[in-house]
């Protein structure tokens, strides 16, 4: 009982430093954030107590609900596609090949790049009718430009413009991530299982996948987090100087954004923060329980 | 063992750094003078930047014997806008007592930043502010101070802004005044039109007149194809050409009256007679950079652009040295010289410290003497005589002929956007569907009958 | 040994095309910073400028005070960087080796605040950061970067793959937590202490709206913050933007570089027997 004490408070210990910080400047700040969301306030003027209201407006919110579809959709493709491609992506550069720094190094180039600049270059790049990925499409399908994709300026191509400019631009930054996870991986492992004859996509099923649970654990919630916070990817790649979005781009942070600053609905935007905390805590809690069954 | 030991290293060396960041983030003057040491090339670059840093007239402040007043302003664009040191030296020789600190928020998320600011008790004095959606939310969170009574005490006239003041009026009461006010014209590039044989645009032209000349001046293909005219991706460029009549504002919730003016530019943008707006918009394609590299005959744009235009030019990047200004196209019917306008003001916190001279700086920037400091640099201010619009075209690079010094006199401004306390959320969704339109995601139709309904619900909240 | 070969120029090929997509925008970048303004979205587009403007590369340095910027972006990032490091690590050993009432709570708890946007709670915060007298200061940044929810999450999922038997061990030789923590731990998790150094320089070094908000005085301002002082209400100056793009970089590239020595295989195995 004593001990138990005493484990604990020295557990305490370890985490003081950082959670103390991190209570002052990003938990108390949240948490009132988060109690806004029952209350109207403008920003300014003293606030009002509001009940449920903010919420039962959300249920009838044509904008919000395309926002959230947006947000949903975007993260159902970002989230597979990145974790496949950082892992393998990984794997690969994890091996003994010609140029693996050089080839490392390339890959974490457009997660460490402003994202002004390489939206930019993207988008020129894309660009329907004069960027250079439509004229090869063009020169090699034949099809004509009114029938390729408008990529970043079209409404059918907007999401999935985002997802692959996001799927590029993070990639390098989760293949970071597992490359730190492979080198805890014990290499006897691999041999026992070489010895038992197993074939290399096996040992990469049965030995490199469980293995890299805790680590595709936190890509997983990091993945699912930062998808439905984007933000920063739809507003350089789509907004223009106006930082306006439209119906095809709508995300929820965006929402949020608009509602507090430029609608001065501070409750408002606090009930649709709390609405996507509430997704990710429940997604959270399921990728929870699967991982504790993961991490054994 | 080892490790214990980097560990401890990188301890002391935290709680160094820690102790360092603190005492010299903590008072900035002292960081001042521990830096050049510290940080070579940083001590190099403030040399030549020395304009740059608005800090500048703070430095004064210790020598004279009488605590100086400081009045903080809140602006952006320091280093791009020619007028701010002007303004602040011309101010300094009426008031040798007062200094003015600037703080540049940037203009891209100026509002936001100002909003930020304000609401965490900031102590700044003087607010520009730059649109009139910004200006209906700080009045709304009650940051500004109504000038009424001042302006009645200070005898302030406000009858010389030509009415622009009784457009930002919130239920009666005035809480800024306009110190720079800029009208749309539209530029020309003469070389174009001589090239094409076209006689030169008029002062007095319709938008079918407009509309009939850029499809006589496209020609070419590909990458030396010359478009008749350009838009810029804003809303302003197409949809605002609506409002001119006078009939309809576009606060007013209906938008149907917007359909010929989309249609007409769609048809344009569809025959090629201006460039895509989506291409526009995604290679983040600056209206300037096509004027200047000779690509379009004609450009609807802000009278800001002139200042622009002549500094260019002088420098060798605008590519289009002949070029001209005339009056901004209208509807039928409508007076040659009607037109629209944006307007930058100024207003006082109204929790500041020092308001009286806060209000004393504003009077004299947005009065007569700063609108003639503000006309020197080139910039139209909100005090429009003829003396001011004179030292306009008189300022060397603006085009000689007659027609283009005539275009500055303007018959009559609307607003690019009408004081409303809900201007903010209207711009939101008026935005949104101008790009639908342009895109093609929704039909000029949809997109009309969107604006309806969603600025409805939020005329109704 | 032909299937051998085959594959192998199948994984070289797979590998040029990957790296080409992600170097292209650089090269753009490169190029463009070497082009007047007007031209940097101009159609059809020069990969190689015809009349290559270096001087962008000199009027960066004079038009806005991009050394002072750079140093006090390195100031705050260096720091910033070793405060979490330090915290996070700290504080993940005891999510993942010591058992604690309430800890999976707590947990919980941290990595759900990752959740909520910052565009949420920024108003809030700077108040409370004013009332503490943190408006400009570099103190501010500093807090608001330090402790972060994510350093805890990544350090303690590293730990998760170090074998509990190894901290047992330790132990019954006598040795206190954290002398666990400075010994054994801390070595072994040199790849992830890498990735985290990483993350946080990138995520510092690039923030663009905390010092937005919190360092109005120019003296105080970093590099992002200059980049867009060439973006101004009128006219954006395209050409510098990409040239100071490029030299804020490089710092950055150098960090990378000098820690991915670390992801090599066996270093935290080796330790291991060893």
């Amino acid at each position: 009982m004593k001990g138990n004490k005493r484990k604990t408070l020295i557990a305490y210990t370890f985490i003081a430093p950082n959670f103390i910080g991190f209570a002052v400047f990003t938990l108390v700040p949240l948490v009132f954030a988060l109690g806004l969301s029952f209350m109207k306030w403008d920003g300014a003027n003293p606030m009002q107590f509001a009940g449920l209201d903010n919420f039962a407006r959300l249920l009838k919110d044509s904008t919000f609900k395309r926002a959230l579809w947006n947000t949903v959709a975007y993260t159902a493709g970002v989230v597979p596609a990145t974790l496949v491609c950082s892992l393998l992506l990984a794997v690969l550069l994890n091996q003994k090949i010609r140029g693996r720094n050089f080839f490392r190094t390339v890959s974490f180039f457009p997660y460490v790049a402003s994202l002004v600049a390489v939206a930019a270059v993207w988008n020129f790049i894309f660009s329907p009718t004069k960027g250079p990925v439509n004229g090869l499409l063009n020169a090699i399908t034949g099809i004509p430009y009114s029938k390729l994709p408008g990529w970043s300026a079209s409404k059918d191509w907007a999401l999935p413009t985002a997802v692959i400019f996001s799927v590029w631009k993070n990639m390098g930054y989760y293949m970071v991530i597992y490359l730190a996870g492979l080198q805890g991986v014990n290499p006897e492992l691999y041999e026992a299982a070489a010895l038992d004859g197993a074939s290399g996509r096996q040992r990469f099923f049965h030995v490199t996948i469980p293995q890299l649970a805790p680590t595709s654990f936190f890509v997983l919630i990091m993945l699912v987090i930062s998808s439905f916070k984007v933000y920063d990817v739809f507003i350089n790649l789509f907004a223009g100087g106006d930082n306006q979005l439209n119906d095809a781009t709508r995300v929820l942070v965006y929402q949020i954004y608009n509602t507090a600053f430029r609608a001065l609905e501070f409750g408002y935007a606090s009930a649709i923060s709390m609405v996507l905390f509430l997704i990710v805590l429940c997604v959270t809690l399921v990728q929870f329980a699967g991982g504790r069954k993961l991490e054994g | 063992m080892k490790s214990k030991k980097i560990l401890s290293l990188i301890i002391a060396l935290a709680a160094v750094l820690w102790a360092l960041s603190a005492c010299a983030s903590g008072a900035a003057p002292a960081s001042q003078a521990t830096q050049p040491p510290a940080a070579p090339a940083a001590a190099d670059t403030q040399a030549p930047a020395a304009p740059a840093k608005t800090e500048a007239p703070a430095t004064e402040a210790p020598a004279t014997e009488t605590p100086a007043t400081v009045v903080k302003w809140a602006l952006w664009d320091w280093d791009a806008t020619a007028y701010y040191q002007p303004l602040i030296d011309a101010y300094k020789k009426i008031r040798p007592d007062v200094t003015i600190e600037t703080t540049d928020l940037g203009s891209a998320d100026y509002q936001t930043l100002l909003q930020t600011q304000l609401a965490g008790g900031s102590d700044l004095d003087v607010l520009t502010i730059k649109d009139i959606p910004g200006y209906s939310n700080l009045v709304k969170q009650n940051f500004l101070e109504p000038l009424d009574s001042y302006i009645k005490t200070a005898s302030i006239d406000t009858a010389l802004y030509g009415g622009t003041t009784d457009q930002i009026k919130v239920n009666g009461a005035l809480y800024a005044l306009p110190f720079r006010s800029d009208f749309w014209i539209v530029f020309y590039n003469k070389d174009l039109f001589d090239a094409a044989g076209v006689a030169y645009p008029s002062n007095d032209m319709s938008i079918s007149q407009y509309d009939a000349l850029a499809r006589q001046l496209t020609s070419g293909d590909g990458p030396d194809k010359i478009y008749g005219n350009h838009y810029h991706t804003w809303r302003s460029d197409v949809q605002l050409f609506g409002i001119l009549d006078g009939k309809n504002t576009i606060v007013d919730g209906t938008y149907d009256f917007l359909k010929p003016y989309y249609e007409t530019i769609l048809k344009q943008q569809d025959d090629g007679i201006c460039m895509d707006y989506a291409s526009l918009k995604t290679a983040s394609t600056h209206y300037s950079g096509v004027f200047y590299n000779n690509q379009v005959a004609m450009m609807n744009m802000g009278s800001w652009f002139i200042a622009t235009q002549i500094q260019k030019v002088e420098s060798g990047e605008s590519l289009s040295k002949n070029w001209g200004i005339v009056k901004y196209p209208h509807p039928d019917g409508v007076p040659a010289g009607t037109t629209l306008g944006t307007i930058t003001s100024l207003a006082v916190n109204s929790s500041s410290g020092v308001k009286d001279a806060a209000l004393d700086f504003l009077k004299f920037v947005t009065g007569p003497d700063g609108a003639s400091v503000i006309a020197d640099t080139g910039t139209i201010p909100a005090i429009k005589n003829d003396d001011v619009i004179a030292s306009i075209s008189a300022i060397p690079g603006f085009p000689q002929d007659q027609n283009s010094k005539d275009a500055l006199f303007v018959t009559k401004t609307y607003l690019e956007m009408p004081m409303h306390d809900k201007s903010s959320e209207i711009e939101t969704v008026l935005n949104e569907e101008h790009d639908s339109i342009m895109t093609y995601n929704k039909s000029i139709d949809e997109a009309l009958a969107s604006m309806n309904t969603r600025i409805a619900e939020i005329l109704a909240k | 040994m032909a299937l051998k070969t085959v594959g192998k120029v199948a994984i070289y090929t797979l590998l040029i095309l990957i790296a080409a997509s992600m170097i292209i925008p650089f090269i753009w970048m490169i190029s463009s910073s070497l082009k007047l303004n007007k031209d940097v979205f101009s159609f059809p587009m020069q990969w190689i400028p015809e009349n290559p403007r270096w001087m962008n590369y000199s009027d960066i340095w004079t038009k806005i005070p991009l050394g002072t910027f750079i140093y006090n972006t390195a100031k705050l990032t260096v720091i910033v960087t070793i405060l979490q490091v330090l915290t996070s690590s700290f504080a993940a050993y005891a999510f993942a080796k010591l058992q604690f009432k309430g800890r999976d709570a707590l947990f919980l708890g941290y990595v759900l605040t990752i959740a909520v946007p910052w565009q949420a709670y920024m108003v809030p915060q700077f108040i409370i950061m004013r009332h503490m007298g943190l408006n400009n200061t570099h103190l501010a940044i500093i807090c608001l970067q330090a402790f972060s929810a994510f350093g805890v999450f990544l350090m303690r999922q590293f730990y998760q793959s170090i074998p509990d038997e190894l901290c047992e061990a330790a132990r019954i030789d006598g040795l206190s937590e954290y002398g666990i923590y400075a010994q054994i731990m801390l070595p072994l998790s040199k790849p992830a202490i890498s990735t985290l150094v990483i993350f946080t320089f990138v995520n510092t070094w690039n923030d663009f709206l905390g010092p937005m908000i919190y360092l109005t005085k120019t003296e105080l301002k970093t590099v992002q913050i200059g980049l867009r002082m060439f973006i101004s209400q009128y006219s954006s100056e395209y050409g510098l933007i990409m040239a100071a793009s490029v030299v804020a970089l490089l710092p950055v590239l150098v960090i990378f570089l000098s820690l991915q020595k670390y992801f090599v295989q066996g270093v935290a195995t080796s330790g291991l027997k060893g």
